[in-house]
């Protein structure tokens, strides 16, 4: 407690924080407690598009940004699968992308969480059942956890991996 | 603007001489002309169009067009405010005139995956879009295949991988890299042969995320197809569902309100604010300099918060429908428009007088990744990429559409087409669009918002310049339903654009080149 009021009280280096980030905030801290308790720590994502429109990719990035910034949450994204506990996957599975998509998850340590980003990634949205795609992530690997939407706003993909941390302390 | 329109018709009497009968030229909906030729009448008027400047700007198959032939090719070119398409009856094989235009053999590459037209006389005869998983003799755009799911390989013999541009030479290697990159980015491969840390050639392998888009609008309802434009590729979403909008409009010829095309305006010019600092934060992350770029992203973010005030989607989504609008913007949202875009305005400046008083960024940015101004014509380069290596197009001011020829944007020109030019127009267009916006919403009239006139028959080609550059697509309504949905969008064009303003650039320069280009994979790849 006697950090958190210094961190308020003490005079910032930085330019100010955006406003109108509240509930970023709390899902935030909620999320710390369970990689704390879950993951050790941290967590590493590694995003994988293996057919997305690129609004899932934007938004993803957008986690990044200054206003969500949530690697003081504990959350990472890591440049390779081997680095990696979860695997976020945007957009339909293409054809062309389905071999470097099971080479992706393969190369993850166990254990491993794959969570679908996104309509199409959940089951193939609008592509479902067309020539150029396999159907959603769980058609080449299993997943576990659906984040839908067109696409999902930063805040209900936060959302999403909260849920993912308590699903995994679960079945611990 | 009149003398103009008439270039294409003067080549085409020039090439067919007294062949040239009023009845074999019909004007399309959007001002463009309608040519049939003959084959052997064909390459003379190609090679005639060279000579005479006018740029290949796309090239797309069709199949029940004539009852002659087959399948039927259209040629598209464009020479200022002027569009000439050429029909080619063929039947599974044709000529290619990639020779004469470079930009020719993706569309021709494209059209024999999707058709099965084979062109003679070729450089490149590889797949482009259909990789080597699918079966031999599939082509999805055939109106005799019915969209199903089909089987693939699940492993590629090394035999049969795809056979990439060999460079051969005393210390010259490979570095492969993607289809997954390091980034949170789309999925592309760049095979780069290197001599030491400089760029000797770089070959760009797309269409991962080929989701078959053209084939998945067949036999839909126009409506149903607007949430098919907005899905070809992300950022552009409003783009991509205006131009579809409009080719439908022209067709059925429906007077979209003016309200709606205030509208349309205002939302097509935030979506262009909201890519372009995306793009710059994004050069000045990968030139190492983050206090930069966070100046962008947040206002960025601030960009896509004020969107979905406006309009319940972060990415501008389900506001474009048939017709004009699907929803109506208050008086106060436009206020609230007006106070964001003021306070913006002041942010942006002093961000950019940040970046641009900082030697390590301009050390970067220039002279690096320079397009030049010669590969423009013959690769159709487009957009801001285009205008930073003195390129005079932009559909707004070229084919203004909607309101635009009441609210020019103001021309953009730089001539030295490196990396640093590409940011300063894009810097000047961010300003543009902003002064557009706050000037839209004082002047915007009342009224209607959607005009619901039923949707009529008929095939057009409509043009709009999204973010990134000119996007275009030809629909053709038949029985009322989609016969055929051809989008051809700006990063399509400009991907080869990067191949060449790569090289003698070192690897480590390739992000910020590539950032600067932004080119949307998922736009390409369909």
């Amino acid at each position: 407690m006697v950090n958190a009021l210094t961190c308020l009280l003490k005079k910032k280096v930085t330019e100010d924080e955006p406003a109108d980030n509240d509930d970023i905030e709390a899902i935030g801290r909620e999320i710390k407690t369970e990689i704390d308790a879950v993951f050790g720590r941290s967590l590493a994502i590694r995003e994988l598009d293996t057919g997305s429109d690129n609004a899932a990719e934007i938004e993803i990035n957008n986690l990044n940004n200054p206003f969500y910034d949530v690697e003081r949450f504990g959350i990472t994204f890591v440049a390779s699968p081997r680095h990696a506990d979860v695997l976020i996957v945007t957009g339909a599975v293409t054809h062309n992308m389905a071999i470097a998509a099971r080479k992706t998850y393969d190369a993850m340590p166990s254990p491993k969480f794959v969570v679908a980003v996104g309509d199409d990634a959940c089951d193939g949205g609008i592509f479902s059942g067309t020539y150029a795609v396999l159907g959603g992530a769980d058609k080449i690997f299993p997943v576990d956890l659906k984040i839908p939407g067109n696409p999902p706003t930063p805040t209900q993909i936060l959302t999403g991996l909260l849920a993912l941390m308590r699903m995994a302390g679960k079945k611990r | 603007m009149t003398a103009d329109k008439d270039i294409g018709i003067r080549a085409v009497q020039e090439f067919l001489g007294d062949d040239a009968l009023p009845d074999r030229i019909s004007s399309g909906s959007n001002n463009e002309q309608y040519v049939t030729l003959e084959e052997p009448e064909f390459e003379t008027a190609v090679s005639h169009l060279a000579a005479n400047k006018f740029v290949l700007i796309s090239l797309f198959c069709c199949e029940g067009f004539s009852v002659n032939t087959a399948q039927t090719l259209f040629y598209v070119f464009e020479r200022r405010t002027s569009i000439l398409v050429l029909i080619r009856g063929v039947n599974r094989r044709a000529t290619s005139i990639a020779s004469i235009y470079p930009s020719a053999s993706w569309f021709e590459r494209e059209c024999r995956d999707g058709f099965g037209v084979e062109f003679e006389g070729a450089f490149d005869t590889r797949r482009l879009f259909l990789h080597e998983t699918y079966p031999e003799g599939f082509h999805p755009l055939k109106k005799a295949f019915r969209n199903a799911p089909v089987i693939t390989k699940t492993m590629v013999d090394p035999a049969e991988e795809y056979p990439f541009r060999e460079v051969r030479g005393e210390g010259v290697y490979q570095v492969p890299v993607g289809p997954v990159h390091a980034g949170i980015i789309e999925p592309g491969h760049f095979r780069f042969s290197v001599i030491g840390e400089t760029i000797f050639n770089l070959e760009c392998r797309m269409f991962y995320t080929h989701r078959g888009i053209e084939k998945l609008a067949e036999g839909k309802s126009p409506k149903e197809c607007v949430r098919i434009a907005e899905a070809v590729s992300g950022d552009e979403s409003v783009a991509n569902a205006t131009a579809f909008c409009m080719a439908v409009e022209q067709i059925s010829q429906i007077q979209v309100p003016v309200r709606a095309w205030y509208l349309r305006t205002i939302i097509l010019e935030l979506e262009r604010i909201c890519s372009h600092l995306g793009d710059q934060a994004g050069m000045l992350i990968d030139v190492a300099f983050p206090l930069g770029a966070n100046q962008f992203s947040v206002l960025r973010e601030e960009c896509f918060r004020e969107s979905n005030r406006l309009t319940s989607s972060r990415f501008l989504r389900g506001m474009v429908c048939i017709g004009g609008m699907s929803r109506d913007v208050s008086r106060t949202q436009l206020d609230e428009v007006t106070g964001f875009v003021r306070k913006m305005r002041k942010r942006y400046r002093i961000g950019l007088k940040i970046v641009l008083s900082t030697a390590s960024v301009i050390d970067r940015f220039a002279p690096t990744g320079v397009i030049r101004h010669t590969l423009l014509r013959p690769l159709n380069i487009t957009g801001p990429a285009a205008r930073a290596s003195g390129g005079k197009v932009d559909v707004r001011l070229n084919h203004p559409y909607g309101i635009y020829d009441q609210f020019a944007p103001k021309p953009q020109r730089l001539q030295d087409g490196d990396v640093l030019s590409r940011f300063t127009i894009k810097a000047s267009e961010i300003m543009d669009s902003l002064d557009l916006i706050e000037r839209l919403i004082t002047t915007i009239p009342g009224g209607d918002i959607r005009s619901d006139a039923p949707v009529r028959d008929g095939y057009t080609l409509a043009l709009i310049e999204s973010a990134r550059g000119q996007n275009l697509c030809w629909v053709w309504i038949k029985d009322g339903a989609i016969e055929r949905y051809k989008v051809r969008t700006a990063s399509f064009c400009n991907w080869l654009a990067i191949e060449h303003a790569v090289q003698g650039n070192i690897i480590p320069d390739f992000p910020v080149i590539n950032k600067s280009l932004n080119l949307s994979y998922a736009g390409t790849d369909l």
